[in-house]
């Protein structure tokens, strides 16, 4: 009996337990909220939010940035692939034998779009915080628009006709979603650069690296050159140049320092920090064996062309501050210099992979030179020698080199050298070759590595066609939807 | 304390005991002889252990089964030897005592631990294999799961990594997640989710393993990878008995014998400029060096022929000393019983500088406080030290011969002191070893209380409370000369993580009318998961010296900081009921549901149920009369399992931190990095298992067979998305998988006499095979250099994709008139034109084989001769391929090191093409062979993994010692490695990729996996 009645108190305790499981626990064990992270349902709830999620935007534009070159000069005639290192894909652009499956243009297109969708989330969201400071809520939205327009610049620069997405979309809505018209695209960056414009605040209070007025007006005006609108383009270049204060600074080589690389000619770059959020292209354009007093070692990825090389005058002093011949091994640094020429633009002394240089997206000699190139276009070629020659004058220290508008080669022609020469591993000599044509042409044929003692080049024989204008859709995307077709010729 | 004192005494002793045992045999005028036979054959049985009962005295007999002992009237003969049931014969007044032993078949009525109870080994209905730890603690292995290599039929278990102290790869019957894990579930005395590394072999009593689903089904949410059950060792009543093991050797890395140096390395190296610099249209009659005509990117040094002749494997590797101590007591009364142990673990690398330190502890205490209320706790803490390379193998070995490995004046110098352009910028690799100074350290607590509760006959209540406290430390400081950027570097990462775990079980047992056996469980289960993490990195070259190695000495980095928390919690109610009727029909049903915090609101829930049946036909009359058979089962089960391994709350679209540097100051932002999916669920495994158990002639032959088909669906993945979206992938339920294969285990008793053998031979083969991919046929990830791996329908899972090689391009002609790749040269790959368009493009690639083994084999063979005993453990794999990229850097590359075996087969101009099939491998080319079938090797393998030859001291000395049992061991791990010829990796399985882990996951992919470590040991046992 007494025994029994033990046994019941045992079963009572163990049900006890047993319930006290059912019920209390679910609660703690299964509904958790994460300690460390915010989700999309409590981020966005205030002014702060707001400017964290801008400086993401302009993240994903530092990401690529740093290997950006990989489809904008390495196809074209600065630069070519060094056979000490290989990057999947990046042979391929070299030789202009660009695929579908390329990895590069898919890698392009997945941070170009990250950074789409992280301007379209802060413009989503711009109207939920209540506690921005006066002008604070203009500049969010301007930097969004800015850096939406800069993608999708780059975006139809790159491919072409893209989709346009400025909403949040499911992936039923993506998958379905076909190429918008160059013409949408374009009419989008043209609306989003004209309101940045309208809601930035000026240069003087702006921090570097962050879009200000005058960037959006920049930007404008060459995607109005872009577009060949040169009446939009004389107008809009004429308000950078007239009513704002950026100048070309007097010694070019000062761009490329560390002290000076915030200064008037600047109108907006890629900021990096040496170290603790620096960038790979120093690395990438130094020699694997490194470069004395900048960095022990280097990744090499790719080496000037001799195309490029040949052009440059001797008086250039653009020449020293963009590429240098002679190399010496840090490792034998007494040793003679062999001739082993390598891109400088970016030598500053560095920690490897993670330079603090800044790489530029609009800088005013850019301006200056488009400008020349629209009054090219509208006629007025005297004045385009003007503007040609401020950019001629500043490179080499004095006016002996000035175009007199009396050579023989076309003024059109000499404007795009010039810029070869001025925006040499600026992310732009390729896209200039496609909007001018002369791809068709000047890539046939590539000088690459030179023989100093021989005198001659490596050539290497290459064959541009009419649709490599623009690069294939990535074959990954084309595969997961049912809306977006390859461009032509792929 | 005692035993301190004794030591020396003892290893005096023992010595002694090796060099006279012989002649130790029976001796003495005794007034009672007889002979022992066995009852099958009657042969007769040396070795026999006859002692009076009640004292130590005894003997053994001799070789024809004679013994002869003095005794006095009143004594009891013990007659016991090892596989045979024990006799005991009243001495009385006989002088002549001749006694047959039968075996013992109580194997059939062994238990089988099948996760929350034990079932009869006659009455288990699913596939359930055991090992019991008889000698494996001897194994010089420094982790348990190792010495379960080859020994059970469709458990996999791979090392891939051979570096000290690391985790082999466990795979029961195939991999089938992609995202989710494939690793077993592991449960250490009832805890789930327990890590082997923290357990010695020492204390292991046995280790199940739950194969099939119905049985797994029990853990439900997390059995889809198997379920391996650990019971560790429990006091037994009696007085304290000791038990001390140590082992201690020496390992040796086997390296390989074909490095080249001097004129023979310069040669090649000659051979590759010229080789480049022809490809870029330069003249190869020019001078190779000091002629300025030839650039400089193509000259060859002198220092190449002239400098030194180091091979670097040699200098890096080293034999290294291993350690293995155990002491443990058992004992206890009928109220409190207690196992307490204690592990010493020291092993050096083969590679200098690495080394693993392991210290453990364990104690089991059972206390029964009255015939209802018994209770009792295990801690086992534990503490482990590593010390690490900061690169795999190939980083080091790959490095050019001619550079010293030390300056006189105690600096490395590099190959770019010799020599200032083309060859490797790399650091000299000693100095990067001797300059990284890389630990990881783990302090594991697993600890459980439980109380069990008799309640009424057959009913009882068990609930647990168990803890798993672990905290580790990664520290890692790199010196400004170990590295080829000049700068220093150190960071620190901190984890704790807490796994609670409270369990209750209501069993009940019972049978009705001697005919009906009924038991069946209930039980509930709650599991909360805590983990922190943080870590922290100095800025690149801010260390203040080389001295101080915590970041104390450098500026921190904010952006490569971090710290945060992370929780899951898992609610799970279960059901088992397990009937019989007469031993002769075997039913089993089970059901088990888990809440997981890590899905969507709406999918928490899953329900895993399992049944599954077996005959026991020689328990039918018909059967009765087949003498030949002693046992034969069928049996056939189904069981759905889970799987839930996805990160926390992964359901949810997260907030990351991101960076920019407005002014130039580093300033964190914020963003979505995840795209978030609410409807996320289990991954679910449903499998049938069919099997047969056959036992012949009293079950000196045993033979297991078993069929399975398991298929896993909803797969847990990183699907690819539009990334219009904003995002490359969605973590999904996509898609199925299916694992289907047979397992045949086959144990017999070769020879019972005097000389005894024993064979257990187990073989599996595995098909996997993508079955689903939600709609579409193929998907392929496409590493940097070109190969893929590829999911395609009805292959197996990340088969290596790319171009098949048929021959090499001769010469421009040939280049002209071939399918190329664009940009080929001569040199280059002829590849298979497989559309035949007359071009090779990314449609001409093709599946070109699976890192998965076909089918793989264990043998052990035992042998016994009087006191002597011999295992030895065989183990084979079939049919896997090795994408062995490393093979590129000892092709001439850089001008590095060089193998004979990659070098003289390949093609260096139309003069010297090589053996024709192997192109001209260049940094500048890579991707012309990375893509192909150039790197893919058979990795299937023969291996000897281990010998162990022991001498058991007979009981008369050892008792003499006064200790119980006395016995001496020498191991060889890994004696015999076979390969087949054109492998050049150091390990068949080895590979550095990783293991399937999402969709850009490259098995197979080895870059530097270590080499296989042949290791020699001396070792002792003995109770006391």
């Amino acid at each position: 009996m007494h025994q029994d009645m033990n046994i019941s108190r045992h079963i009572k305790t163990g049900l006890m337990l047993m319930a006290l499981g059912f019920t209390s626990c679910e609660d703690k064990l299964l509904n958790l909220t994460p300690d460390s992270v915010l989700t999309p349902t409590n981020f966005y709830k205030n002014a702060a939010d707001i400017n964290q999620a801008v400086l993401g935007i302009y993240n994903s534009l530092q990401t690529r940035r740093q290997t950006d070159y990989l489809l904008m000069e390495v196809p074209a005639d600065n630069l070519y692939m060094s056979a000490n290192t290989t990057i999947a894909g990046s042979n391929d652009v070299d030789f202009l034998t660009v695929n579908a499956d390329n990895a590069l243009t898919a890698a392009f297109w997945n941070t170009t779009y990250n950074g789409v969708f992280r301007a379209n989330a802060v413009l989503l969201n711009i109207d939920t915080p209540t506690n921005y400071t006066a002008g604070q809520k203009d500049q969010y939205i301007g930097e969004a628009k800015f850096m939406r327009a800069l993608y999708y610049f780059d975006l139809v620069r790159v491919f072409g006709a893209v989709p346009k997405v400025v909403d949040k979309i499911s992936i039923p809505e993506a998958a379905a979603l076909p190429k918008a018209t160059e013409e949408e695209i374009y009419s989008l960056i043209i609306e989003d650069l004209t309101d940045a414009a309208a809601k930035l605040p000026a240069r003087k209070s702006t921090a570097t690296g962050r879009a200000s007025k005058g960037a959006a007006m920049a930007l404008l005006g060459k995607v109005y050159v872009y577009r060949q609108d040169w009446a939009n383009a004389k107008t809009q270049l004429e308000k950078v140049i007239n009513e704002l204060d950026y100048k070309l600074v007097a010694d070019f080589a000062s761009l490329w320092k560390l002290e000076t690389e915030d200064n008037d000619e600047v109108i907006f770059t890629v900021k990096y920090v040496d170290g603790t959020n620096g960038q790979s292209l120093s690395t990438s354009y130094t020699p694997n064996g490194g470069l004395v007093g900048i960095a022990d070692r280097g990744a090499e990825t790719s080496l000037p062309s001799w195309s490029l090389l040949k052009k440059y005058e001797e008086a250039d002093k653009r020449k020293a501050a963009t590429v240098k011949e002679w190399w010496t091994s840090p490792a034998q640094p007494n040793a003679e210099p062999i001739y082993y020429p390598y891109v400088s633009k970016y030598a500053v002394k560095h920690s490897y992979g993670a330079s603090g240089i800044d790489i530029p997206v609009l800088r005013y000699a850019d301006i200056v030179l488009l400008y020349a190139e629209t009054l090219f276009k509208q006629g007025d070629k005297a004045n385009a020698l003007v503007q040609l020659n401020k950019i001629r004058e500043r490179a080499f220290g004095n006016a002996a080199h000035n175009y007199k508008g009396t050579e023989t080669a076309d003024l059109m022609d000499l404007i795009l050298n010039e810029r070869q020469l001025e925006l040499a591993y600026e992310h732009e000599r390729w896209f200039d070759l496609v909007r001018s044509g002369k791809y068709l042409t000047v890539m046939k044929q590539e000088e690459r590595l030179y023989n100093y003692a021989a005198k001659t080049p490596v050539v290497v024989e290459l064959a541009p066609k009419d649709f490599m204008k623009v690069y294939p859709i990535p074959q990954a995307q084309i595969d997961l939807s049912s809306g977006l077709k390859q461009n032509n010729g792929y | 304390m005692k035993f301190y004192l004794k030591w020396p005494l003892l290893a005096v002793m023992l010595v002694l005991v090796l060099c006279t045992s012989a002649r130790l045999q029976a001796q003495g005028a005794g007034n009672v002889s007889g002979t022992v036979v066995d009852s099958v054959g009657n042969a007769t049985l040396p070795g026999v252990s006859v002692v009076i009962k009640g004292t130590s005295k005894g003997v053994t007999t001799d070789v024809d089964g004679k013994f002869r002992i003095q005794t006095s009237a009143g004594d009891v003969l013990t007659f016991s030897f090892i596989g045979y049931k024990k006799v005991e014969v009243p001495v009385g007044n006989q002088s002549v005592i001749n006694v047959v032993l039968r075996q013992d078949n109580t194997v059939l009525d062994e238990l089988v631990v099948v996760g929350y109870g034990t079932v009869k080994k006659s009455s288990v209905t699913a596939s359930v294999a055991k090992v019991e730890n008889t000698v494996l603690d001897q194994i010089p292995v420094g982790r348990p799961e190792s010495v379960l290599a080859g020994r059970l039929a469709g458990v996999n278990v791979t090392q891939n990594n051979t570096s000290p102290g690391s985790a082999p790869l466990i795979r029961i019957r195939g991999a089938s997640s992609i995202d989710a894990g494939n690793d077993p579930l592991v449960v250490i005395d009832g805890f789930p989710g327990g890590s082997l590394g923290s357990v010695s072999t020492n204390d292991i009593e046995s280790i199940e393993v739950l194969k099939d689903a119905s049985a797994a089904a029990i853990y439900g949410s997390r059995g889809a990878g198997g379920v391996i059950i650990v019971t560790t060792k429990k006091g037994k009543s009696g007085k304290a008995r000791f038990n001390f093991n140590a082992y201690a050797g020496v390992a040796n890395a086997k390296g390989h014998k074909d490095w080249i140096t001097g004129q023979e390395y310069y040669d090649y190296a000659v051979r590759y400029q010229n080789r480049e610099y022809k490809w870029i249209g330069g003249d190869t009659s020019i001078p190779v060096w000091n002629d300025a005509r030839r650039p400089n990117a193509y000259q060859v040094s002198d220092v190449l022929k002239n400098g030194n002749n180091v091979i670097w494997e040699d200098e890096v590797l080293q034999s290294a000393v291993i350690q293995h101590y155990n002491l443990s007591v058992g004992g206890g009364n009928d109220h409190v019983k207690y196992y307490v142990s204690g592990t010493l673990k020291d092993e050096q690398g083969t590679l200098k500088n690495t080394s693993y330190k392991n210290y453990g502890v364990r104690a089991n205490v059972d206390v029964t406080v009255n015939s209802i209320v018994s209770l009792g706790f295990m801690l086992n803490p534990s503490y482990a030290k590593r010390r690490f390379a900061s690169a795999d193998i190939n980083n080091y070995v790959k490095f050019p011969s001619f550079v010293a490995v030390q300056n006189p004046d105690g600096t490395y110098p590099n190959a770019r002191s010799y020599w200032g352009a083309v060859v490797s910028g790399q650091t000299n690799p000693m100095a990067t070893l001797d300059g990284s100074y890389y630990y990881g350290t783990t302090v594991n607590n697993l600890g459980e209380a439980f109380i069990n509760l008799n309640l009424a006959k057959g009913l009882s209540f068990r609930s647990s409370l168990s803890t798993n406290l672990a905290s580790n430390s990664t520290d890692r400081f790199q010196a400004s000369w170990a590295v080829s950027t000049g700068l220093n570097s150190g960071s620190q990462a901190l984890s704790s993580t807490t796994s609670i775990a409270n369990e209750n079980v209501l069993s009940y047992t019972n049978t009705f009318k001697g005919v009906h056996s009924l038991s069946a469980i209930a039980g509930a289960s709650y599991q909360k998961y805590n983990s922190s993490n943080s870590s922290m990195a100095a800025v690149n070259g801010s260390f203040n010296n080389d001295i101080i190695h915590t970041l104390n000495n450098a500026i921190i980095n904010p952006s490569a900081s971090t710290s945060s928390k992370s929780q899951w919690g898992l609610i799970s109610y279960f059901s088992r009921v397990n009937y019989g009727y007469k031993d002769k029909y075997l039913l089993s049903a089970s059901i088990r549901t888990d809440g997981s915090s890590r899905f969507g609101p709406e999918n928490k829930w899953g329900y895993f149920p399992s049944a599954s049946a077996a005959w026991r036909m020689s328990q039918e009359d018909f059967m009765k009369n087949v003498g030949a058979v002693s046992e034969l089962k069928l049996r056939a089960s189904y069981g759905a399992t889970g799987n839930f391994n996805i990160g926390d709350f992964e359901y949810l679209g997260q907030i990351g931190d991101v960076y920019y540097s407005p002014n130039n100051t580093l300033t964190k932002g914020q963003t979505q990095v995840s795209y978030g999916n609410n409807s996320l669920s289990w991954e679910k495994t449903k499998s049938y298992d069919f099997g047969l158990e056959l036992g012949l002639f009293r079950n000196r032959v045993n033979l297991v067979l078993d069929y399975y088909d398991k298929r896993t669906s909803g797969l847990l993945y990183n699907v690819s998305i539009p990334s219009i979206t904003g995002f490359t992938s969605s973590l999904s339920n996509v898609g199925s998988v299916s694992n289907k294969g047979f397992e045949i285990e086959l144990t017999t008793k070769n020879l019972v006499g005097e000389f005894k053998w024993e064979t257990s031979f187990n073989l599996a083969k595995n098909t996997n095979k993508v079955e689903d991919l939600g709609g579409v046929t193929e998907r392929i990830a496409t590493d940097t250099y070109g190969m893929g791996w590829i999911l395609r329908l009805g292959q197996p899972m990340f088969s290596y994709y790319g171009y098949k090689i048929v021959g090499v391009l001769q010469n421009e002609e040939d280049v002209k008139n071939s399918p190329v790749l664009a940009g080929s040269v001569p040199g280059n790959p002829k590849f298979q034109d497989v559309n035949g368009d007359g071009q090779i493009t990314s449609a001409d690639k093709v599946i070109l084989g699976n890192f998965q083994p076909k089918a793989y084999f264990g043998l052990i063979n035992n042998f016994a001769y009087k006191a002597f005993d011999l295992s030895i453990a065989m183990q084979a794999s079939v049919g896997a391929k090795m994408y062995n990229f490393e093979n590129e850097y000892y092709q001439g590359a850089l001008l590095g090191a060089m193998r004979r075996s990659m070098v003289d087969t390949q093609w260096w101009s139309e003069a010297e093409p090589g053996n024709g099939m192997v192109p001209a491998s260049s940094l500048s080319k890579l991707t012309y062979q990375s893509s192909s079938d150039a790197y893919i090797e058979d990795a299937s393998f023969l291996a000897v993994r281990n010998i162990n030859l022991g001498y058991t001291v007979p009981a008369n000395v050892s008792q003499k010692l006064h200790l119980s049992g006395l016995r001496v061991y020498t191991s060889l791990a890994n004696p015999f490695m076979f390969t087949k010829k054109g492998f050049h990796g150091y390990n068949p399985e080895g590979y550095t990729g990783g293991e399937i882990a999402g969709t850009g996951s490259k098995p197979g992919y080895n870059n530097g996996a270590a080499p296989i470590n042949r290791v020699y040991t001396l070792g002792l046992n003995f109770n006391f």
